[in-house]
């Protein structure tokens, strides 16, 4: 009966109720993330199933799979290409830091260059000075030189043309005297030449003259044999048709007295012939018959008097490819049983050693059942 | 599961009646659970009390010692409360009447207000449980029709209805019915065992004051008959 008996108060109930509030709130907040990985197909309302062999989800699966190896791929991908540029970055910066401390050596370096270039060039501005003097007073020696060689060459150039004039006079006056005797002889060749063309010409044209009427001789004469050949050669032509014609006539006229022969030969194998398909299909539509009607299963109230005709439509192979009720037995119970039996004896293997004239008669077949055929 | 389908992002995203509705949910649910621990609280140790107050008065201990035990200041609760009314009315009455039977009147007129009182103060607030636990499944079914409705408002100006462009809104609008059950079944069930609780008290502080009485009955009986003799 102690004294904080008396009242209860409502601070403690309200933080518990709160906290009973708080703990639903991150129940629901936590489970609700932690059920969301297998929800990522997605294809539950959109089914685009083409095929009808893989009844199951399987291609898409794989198209999954395949789709998820591609992202993982590119994911590998781009990975490796990041890891790639990190790594170019780090290179670039080692190449950086390096080409910083080559740059810093290679200033100092160029500024020793530089000085001692400096130097050098100092050195070098001298001797050549120095030289540039020599070669100035070399030239001008050697100038005062040439000059003086010229003067010599000048007065020797002088002497030799006096020399020269005095032969060009002498070589001058012969030069005209072998010109005269040239032109002279030059002369006669011509004139003897010209005379000789002249004679040439007139020979040639003679001769084209003789050898064009030889010509025109030639092709009258080949013309004339020509004509003669050709009318020769019908003739032939002629004889040879009619000689033909005659052969024909003959051989139209020992066909006429063979042909009855022939014709009762062609009819005795045709009915041998017709004998055998007879025997063949006979043998085929029994051993159909007897197929179907090992496969039929009688309806059970079917009484003996229906009876229903199929038509029956069969490939070369023998394979069933349509059965129809050409004439229902008026029982749709029968009719169908005969339907399933016919489709429950189909294949017809035997069409296939049947003679093709036979084959191309039971491509289509009529076939009529009754039970009294079955039970027999 | 994507982002938009969480159930804060879901919240968030419901219409202005919808969300006034869960709020209001979500204010009778802290409610009701207060009331529940509260109640839970005050039922365990009113029966505790009973018990050990039953323990006393058994014991063979004189009454007027026990009445003078209990400080006079405080408030005395449960059957504590009905014995020291009772024995209270009785010490009054006796000097002032030679009637018995206007005595135990008296006695038992007290003992049954205090009875009354008693029975207040454990019922208290249970009325709110159960109000919450029939009225929240309504509101909360008023906010998701709501929601649904204003669902299939905006879906007529929508070109083509899929199941993705619905999805969302009728998720937030069965939020409102699944807070609403949320509140509804904590107090259905909590209701249920606390009033039960507080009848079973209330029934055995009306027998103890029935023995009370009988006692009471007991002890004028025999001066009566001392006076008469």
């Amino acid at each position: 009966m102690a004294r904080h008996e008396k009242r209860v108060g409502y601070g403690l109930p309200t933080l518990l109720a709160i906290g009973v509030h708080v703990a639903v709130l991150l129940v629901t907040a936590m489970r609700w993330p932690a059920g969301e990985p297998e929800q990522n197909t997605s294809s539950i309302v959109q089914a685009t199933l083409v095929s009808t062999e893989t009844s199951t989800d399987q291609a898409q699966r794989a198209e999954e799979a395949q789709a998820a190896a591609r992202r993982a791929e590119q994911e590998a991908q781009e990975e490796q290409e990041q890891a790639a540029q990190r790594e170019a970055e780090a290179e670039a910066e080692a190449n950086d830091e390096q080409a910083e401390a080559e740059a810093a050596r290679a200033a100092e370096q160029q500024a020793r260059e530089e000085a001692r270039q400096q130097a050098e060039a100092e050195a070098q501005r001298r001797a050549q000075q120095a030289e540039e003097a020599a070669q100035q007073r070399e030239q001008r020696r050697e100038e005062q030189a040439r000059q003086e060689a010229e003067r010599k060459k000048a007065e020797e150039e002088a002497a030799r043309k006096q020399a020269a004039e005095a032969e060009r006079k002498k070589a001058e006056e012969e030069a005209q005297r072998q010109a005269e005797e040239e032109a002279k002889r030059q002369a006669e060749e011509e004139a003897k030449r010209q005379a000789e063309e002249e004679a040439q010409r007139q020979a040639e044209e003679e001769a084209q003259r003789q050898a064009e009427e030889e010509a025109q001789r030639q092709a009258e004469e080949e013309a004339q044999r020509k004509a003669a050949e050709e009318a020769r050669k019908k003739a032939e032509e002629a004889r040879r048709q009619a000689e033909k014609a005659a052969a024909a006539a003959e051989a139209a006229r020992r066909a006429s007295e063979s042909s009855l022969d022939n014709l009762i030969a062609g009819e005795a194998e045709n009915i041998a012939n017709a004998r055998q398909a007879e025997q063949a299909s006979n043998s085929f539509i029994n051993l159909v018959r007897g197929a179907i009607e090992q496969a039929w299963i009688l309806p059970p109230r079917a009484g003996n008097q229906l009876r229903a005709t199929v038509r029956i439509q069969l490939l070369p192979t023998g394979e069933l490819a349509n059965a129809t009720i050409s004439e229902s037995s008026g029982n749709a119970a029968f009719d169908r049983s005969v339907l399933q039996a016919v489709e429950r004896a189909a294949p017809f293997r035997e069409m296939r050693d049947l003679p093709a004239s036979a084959q191309r008669q039971f491509r289509e077949f009529i076939l009529d059942f009754n039970p009294e055929d079955a039970r027999r | 599961m994507n982002d938009s389908m969480s159930i804060p992002h879901l919240v968030m995203n419901a219409s202005l009646v919808v969300q006034l509705v869960m709020l209001l949910l979500l204010a009778g649910s802290i409610a009701s659970w207060i009331v529940i621990f509260q109640r839970s609280i005050v039922l365990r140790r009113a029966k505790q009390g009973h018990r050990a107050f039953e323990d006393r008065f058994w014991s063979g201990v004189d009454l007027n010692e026990l009445y003078r035990e209990t400080p006079a200041e405080r408030e005395p609760l449960g059957a504590e409360h009905i014995f020291r009314a009772g024995f209270r009315e009785f010490n009054r009455l006796l000097p002032k009447t030679r009637s018995s039977q206007a005595v135990l009147d008296g006695v038992q007129r007290a003992m049954r207000v205090a009875w009354s009182r008693e029975e207040e103060r454990l019922n208290l607030h249970l009325i709110f449980l159960a109000t919450v636990a029939s009225a929240s499944p309504y509101i909360g079914l008023f906010g998701t029709v709501w929601g649904i409705m204003g669902s299939f408002q905006s879906l007529s100006m929508a070109q083509q209805a899929t199941l993705s462009t619905v999805a969302p809104w009728i998720a937030e609008a069965l939020i409102a019915t699944a807070m609403g059950l949320f509140a509804a079944i904590p107090a259905v069930i909590f209701y249920n065992r606390l009033s039960a609780q507080s009848s079973r008290l209330l029934g055995q502080y009306e027998d103890f004051a029935e023995e009370f009485h009988s006692i009471l009955h007991r002890n004028l009986q025999g001066r009566g008959e001392r006076e008469a003799a």
